[in-house]
Formats: C-alpha cells, structure tokens, sequence
C-alpha cells in the first residue's frame, strides 16, 4: 500500500493550486462581496435594522445610506431584508485594501469614497 | 442585539462547530416561543451538524498525526477535510461559518443537485478516510503511544463529569444525540462506546463517529421530506430554559432567561472542552512526560471551547 501511495503522489497533480495563477471558479451562492444597487435604493432601513454587526447606516430623511465593509459579517441578512433586491452577495471575494473604505451613497445617487472595492 | 440576531453571535464562540452552537440555541428559543420546525429543516439541521462533526473530527486526527511527527498522515486527513468544507461552502454560502440555521429553521435549502454533489462526494471522503484511519488505528508507534496511556476509569470520568468521546471512550454509552433533537430521534443513533478509557479508545471513538456521521448524512438525504425549511416565529421569547445538543467534543449546554423583550435577559454556556478539563487532570499522574502532549491532545482541547 505504502509503494502504490509513493508512487501515485510521485506521478499525480499535486493537491493544491497555484494560487495567482490560477483561482478557483467561484462557487454559486457563495456569500461574497456585498453590492448595492443605488438607483433602486429607497433607503426604507430595513436593512440596517437586520444586520447584526451594525454595518449599514441608513439616515432616513437625508436619504443616505453608509455600508462599513470592515464591520460587516457577510451573513446576508440585508439581501434577505431587502424587498427591492437592491442589496446583494456576489460570490466573489472583496479584493485586499490598504485603506478602510466607507461606501456611501445618497438619493442623488453619489459615490463618497472613490474606488470602493464594494462597487468593483 | 435581538433574540434573532444573537444566532450569529453563538456561531462566532467556535469555528470548528459553528452550526452546532447555533442549533443549541436555536431549539432553547423555539422551546420557549412553542415554535414546530418543519421537518425538512430539522433533516438540514442533521445534514450539517453531522458534516461539522465529520471535519471537526478529521481536524483532530490530523492534529493527532502531527503530534506524533506524521506529516504526510496529516495532511492525509486535512485534505480530506478540504472536501468537507467545499461542501459547506457550496451548500452554505461560507467554509467556516456557515449561518444557516435560524430561529424556526434554517435559512437556506440544499437543491437535489447539491445532494447528489454530498452524495458523490462522501464516497470519495470514506475512501480517503478509510486509508488513513487505517494507519491511525494499526500503526506501532501509535499504538505504543496511545494504548494504555491516559487511562480514565469509566467511575472516574462519570464522577468528574467527563462529556462526549471522552466519556464514551470510557465505555460510557452518553450522547446528547440519542435524546432525538433535530430528526436524529427519526433516525435512530447508537452511541459509539470503547472500553479501555485510554487514549487509543478515544482516538478509536472518534475514528467510529466519522463513519457514523457519514452514514447520517447519507440517510438523512435519503430521508429528506419535501416542505418548507422554516416558519416564522411570532411574539418574543419569555421564561427559562435549557438546551443541549452533541457537539464534536461532547455535550453543549445552554441556559438561557428572558423577559418578552427582544433581547435576552440571561445566556450561560457550558461548552465541552471545559467539562473535559478536570478528567484531563486526573488522566495525567504517573505518565511519562513525553505522553503529556498526546493525553491533552486526547481530548481534543478547543481553546475558544475553554474560554468561557
């Protein structure tokens, strides 16, 4: 048993992949990257009161709505919470920031934080 | 945080039995707020407790080869385990936190797809496993390290309170399962039991409990019901309660106080690793200090188990 194993990992792929170099497909509904979707936003908050970590913050009248990414937990309970489907998992990962990002969009829609990994 | 939203608290104490804790305090709410969880979630629940048991335990013996310098065996089972967790990831939507289980339910369904997919890929898992348990339970230098060392009596760990393979390694035939939480009571469980208390039978224990898990999940497919996965509960939580489930390492325990607000009042947890603490003390006396690390490792000692 000992050669046959010797020997199949002599001649066999190795298990892992090289990571840069080729990833990995993405896995459908992996819960990723969280995305919104501005012009359908009608900032109702129902969101916000899901989310367990705090991460969305929605000013009502001022119409605005901040997503901090760093807080969130990807649990996907504001895409569940959403009526309008304007909240989103993607299933891709957030790529690596050197910066804490804050995304932030108001009524007329706006981007605050200019390249947002969110909206990548 | 509310009494809904607390589930994703529990999940975040382990992430080796994340969903177990989950479910743990899922079915003490629903116990207080009288809710019936459909079938078809109960059989989810089962499928991915049993999937996090499984690489929980395939975690363990690779811990255990590598305690003995068997790297190759290691990485033997932590491939094997990679499979595990792409099922999660697929099933789920995460690897290692999986939040689907919620008050009334669970969140997220399994497709006929994704069932063939466990199905296909459990063979290849007791394939891998099959090799590889074979080396933990027959090898010389295992066993000359394991049999005979770290011996609890089966009074001994009843009397210090000893919980899951620690106890049934014992020849203690205790295991939360049995009570018929989730769908188990519908599936019917055996618990696994060894005689000898030492450090062999738990790794022999556990080594069983793989094979036991694969065969759940296997009948929990086969038996899956059509359905709803979750009902939503009505009103808010008020009384105390317990709750107990099996998790990998043994017996989770919860108390949890609340008032009809939506936040709860009093949560206590009891986790495993804590409980098996003092029948670690009492297997150490008179061993040789090169089995030390074996006899700890022995009952799989989970850090974020113990600090509570």
């Amino acid at each position: 048993m000992m050669l046959s194993r010797v020997l199949s990992n002599l001649f066999s792929r190795p298990a892992t992949r090289p990571f840069p170099k080729t990833s990995r497909e993405p896995v459908e509904g992996y819960r990723g990257a969280v995305e919104f979707s501005q012009e359908e936003c009608v900032f109702c908050g129902a969101c916000a009161l899901r989310c367990p970590a705090n991460a969305i913050e929605v000013d009502r009248p001022a119409k605005t709505l901040k997503f901090d990414l760093f807080k969130c937990i990807h649990c996907a309970c504001c895409a569940e919470a959403c009526k309008r489907g304007c909240v989103q998992l993607r299933s891709a990962y957030h790529p690596p920031v050197y910066q804490k990002p804050e995304f932030e969009f108001s009524g007329a829609p706006v981007l605050a934080a200019e390249a947002s990994p969110a909206t990548e | 945080m509310d009494f809904g939203q607390n589930v994703f608290l529990v999940e975040r104490i382990c992430g080796i039995c994340s969903f177990i804790h989950a479910l743990c305090y899922c079915q003490g709410i629903e116990k207080l707020m009288d809710v019936e969880v459909p079938p078809r979630a109960r059989y989810l629940r089962v499928i991915w407790s049993e999937l996090h048991r499984m690489q929980s335990h395939h975690l363990w013996l690779g811990l255990l080869a590598d305690a003995f310098g068997y790297e190759s065996l290691f990485m033997q089972f932590w491939r094997n385990r990679e499979r595990l967790m792409d099922i999660f990831e697929r099933t789920a939507g995460s690897r290692v936190i999986i939040s689907t289980c919620a008050i009334g339910g669970v969140r997220r369904d399994i497709s006929p797809e994704n069932l063939q997919y466990i199905l296909d890929e459990l063979v290849v898992i007791q394939k891998t496993l099959d090799d590889a348990v074979d080396v933990v339970l027959n090898d010389r230098t295992i066993r000359a390290r394991t049999v005979g060392k770290g011996v609890l009596t089966a009074k001994q760990a009843l009397e210090l309170g000893a919980v899951g393979p620690v106890l049934r390694g014992s020849g203690v035939a205790v295991d939360a399962r049995t009570e018929g939480f989730a769908a188990y009571g519908e599936l019917g469980i055996e618990p696994v039991t060894e005689e000898a208390g030492d450090s062999y039978a738990r790794t022999k224990v556990r080594a069983r409990e793989c094979y036991q898990s694969l065969d759940l999940v296997r009948r929990a497919i086969e038996r899956l019901p059509d359905g709803d996965i979750a009902v939503r509960p009505r009103g808010r939580p008020d009384g105390r309660t317990v709750s107990r489930v099996e998790q990998p390492r043994g017996e989770l325990f919860y108390f949890m106080g609340a008032d009809g607000s939506a936040r709860l009042d009093r949560l206590r947890i009891r986790t495993p690793t804590f409980a098996n603490v003092p029948p670690l003390v009492a297997m150490l006396p008179g061993c040789e200090m090169a089995d030390v690390p074996v006899i700890t490792l022995s009952i799989d000692p989970c850090i974020s188990c113990t600090e509570r």
